[in-house]
């Protein structure tokens, strides 16, 4: 089963509570912040709006932060995506492969929402939802959760005709369903999140193909070597009793 | 350095190159299995927090020492090294050829061969190439990892797997002729018996013989 977030951005009002909840709820340490308020200024002169970016991981089933992580401390599960900080190496290749910029590296490991896991998995919701004042969080199953981002587009159509839901298909649809009051443009959102094929192909294709393949020459060459060397030793053994036959001979 | 011993074997490498290559040898190894580490999910408890990390970017400054220690310890060999790796003549031609009959074991009715054979020079051009790709694309990922965008870390983590499988390979083929030609003391003792050298390297052998008599000539006209 998928869960999902729903993260309503024309509710989002900006106060905060949920960036707190986080920290308080997970006892995140100083400087570690899973999720990050940014004000927004929308649009072009004089057609200018407000609103607030609130900025997190958004969960991508096509996670390129997975697809690079060479220890699977980062992994799927549930249709979120988890860090398992213990087994992380600090290469710092999610940060550099993230679509949106999340991880971050903190004392040597990345840090990202882990969509409350402990919390969650024990059939609680996330620390931010629990909080948000404004009903712009909800979190459950990802079915329902998109029911209701549509409801919410359609009620949401009268005063900001392009509002739509972002999430859906991105990055082979995301964790945490975005309802947009513009177009994702607008809102600074990529259109094209996917993580490029050779991200892809790196861990899953390249890696796994050279180990096969030093594995079938190892063994190839082992079988050839005994061969090998037993002519050799033989050819090493006609020449020297040619070179003995040549010193009785002179004798 | 006596160019031969009394057990009639031939000084194939000097003390310094041993050394040398055994700076390669255990600066490569450390590299591939701490390398290893982030490739075989069996041995990724050894990357948590960087261990392998730290030993592998140690070894990686060990490993790109090796050209410049090797030109302070032994500038000859270094120099000799180089030029014989990229130089084929036409008894090498012929040699590559018939590689297959030598990788089988067959030396005898090979093309003569100077102090390196054809198949040694391919393997010392292909490792020089390849580690330079190697070191590269490490130190791009190292030094400038921020600045390559996910695709272009990618592809630099890509080529390094790349060039890291053709040296292994490579290292494969390395182990393989040491054990079929039997030639671990070349860098263990420094010498090798002068028996097989001659089926093996018979041109260099001549070459060795010629210089003896040289010095042997030189030394016997002021005497005369």
């Amino acid at each position: 089963m998928a869960n999902a977030f729903l993260l309503d951005l024309g509710r989002c009002i900006g106060c905060q509570a949920c960036v707190v909840a986080c920290k308080a709820g997970n006892e995140l340490n100083e400087g570690t912040q899973y999720i990050r308020i940014l004000e927004q200024v929308r649009g072009t002169f004089p057609n200018l709006a407000g609103g607030f970016d609130n900025h997190r991981c958004y969960h991508c089933a096509d996670a390129a932060c997975v697809a690079v992580c060479p220890t699977h401390a980062l992994f799927k599960e549930d249709g979120l995506t988890r860090l398992d900080r213990d087994i992380c190496s600090g290469c710092g290749y999610c940060i550099e492969s993230c679509p949106y910029g999340v991880p971050e590296m903190v004392d040597g490991r990345s840090s990202k929402c882990d969509a409350c896991a402990a919390t969650t998995k024990a059939g609680g919701d996330p620390w931010c939802v629990t909080t948000c004042p404004s009903r712009a969080l909800m979190y459950g199953d990802k079915e329902e959760v998109l029911a209701e981002a549509n409801a919410r587009v359609a009620v949401m159509k009268n005063r900001y005709p392009n509002a739509q839901v972002y999430g859906e298909t991105q990055a082979g649809g995301l964790g945490v369903i975005m309802v947009v009051p513009d177009d994702p443009e607008v809102l600074d959102l990529p259109l094209k999140p996917d993580p490029p094929l050779v991200s892809q192909a790196w861990q899953k294709v390249v890696q796994p193909g050279s180990i096969a393949l030093t594995g079938v020459t190892i063994a190839a060459a082992g079988v050839a070597a005994v061969i090998a060397r037993r002519n050799h030793m033989a050819e090493l053994r006609a020449v020297e009793d040619a070179a003995a036959a040549d010193t009785t001979e002179e004798v | 350095m006596a160019t031969r011993n009394h057990d009639h074997e031939l000084l194939r490498y000097r003390r310094n190159q041993r050394i040398i290559h055994a700076l390669l040898a255990s600066s490569f190894l450390i590299l591939l299995l701490s390398g290893l580490v982030l490739l075989w999910d069996p041995l990724s408890v050894f990357a948590s927090g960087g261990t392998s990390r730290l030993l592998h970017r140690i070894a990686a400054v060990g490993f790109m020492a090796v050209p410049i220690a090797y030109l302070i310890a032994d500038r000859e060999g270094a120099k000799e090294l180089l030029v014989d790796s990229f130089k084929y003549d036409r008894d090498d031609i012929e040699w590559i050829k018939h590689m297959y009959r030598y990788a089988m074991g067959h030396a005898t009715e090979m093309p003569p061969q100077g102090r390196l054979n054809a198949g040694q020079k391919l393997h010392h051009a292909a490792v020089v190439i390849v580690s330079a790709a190697i070191v590269v694309t490490g130190l791009a990922m190292w030094f400038f990892k921020s600045g390559l965008g996910a695709s272009g870390l990618a592809w630099a983590a890509i080529i390094h797997d790349f060039a890291m499988l053709a040296l292994t390979l490579l290292l494969v083929g390395h182990l393989y002729f040491t054990f079929v030609y039997k030639a671990l003391s070349g860098m263990t003792t420094g010498y090798v018996p002068e028996l097989e050298a001659k089926i093996e390297h018979s041109k260099w052998v001549e070459e060795l013989e010629a210089a003896e008599h040289e010095a042997a000539a030189a030394k016997e006209v002021p005497s005369a």
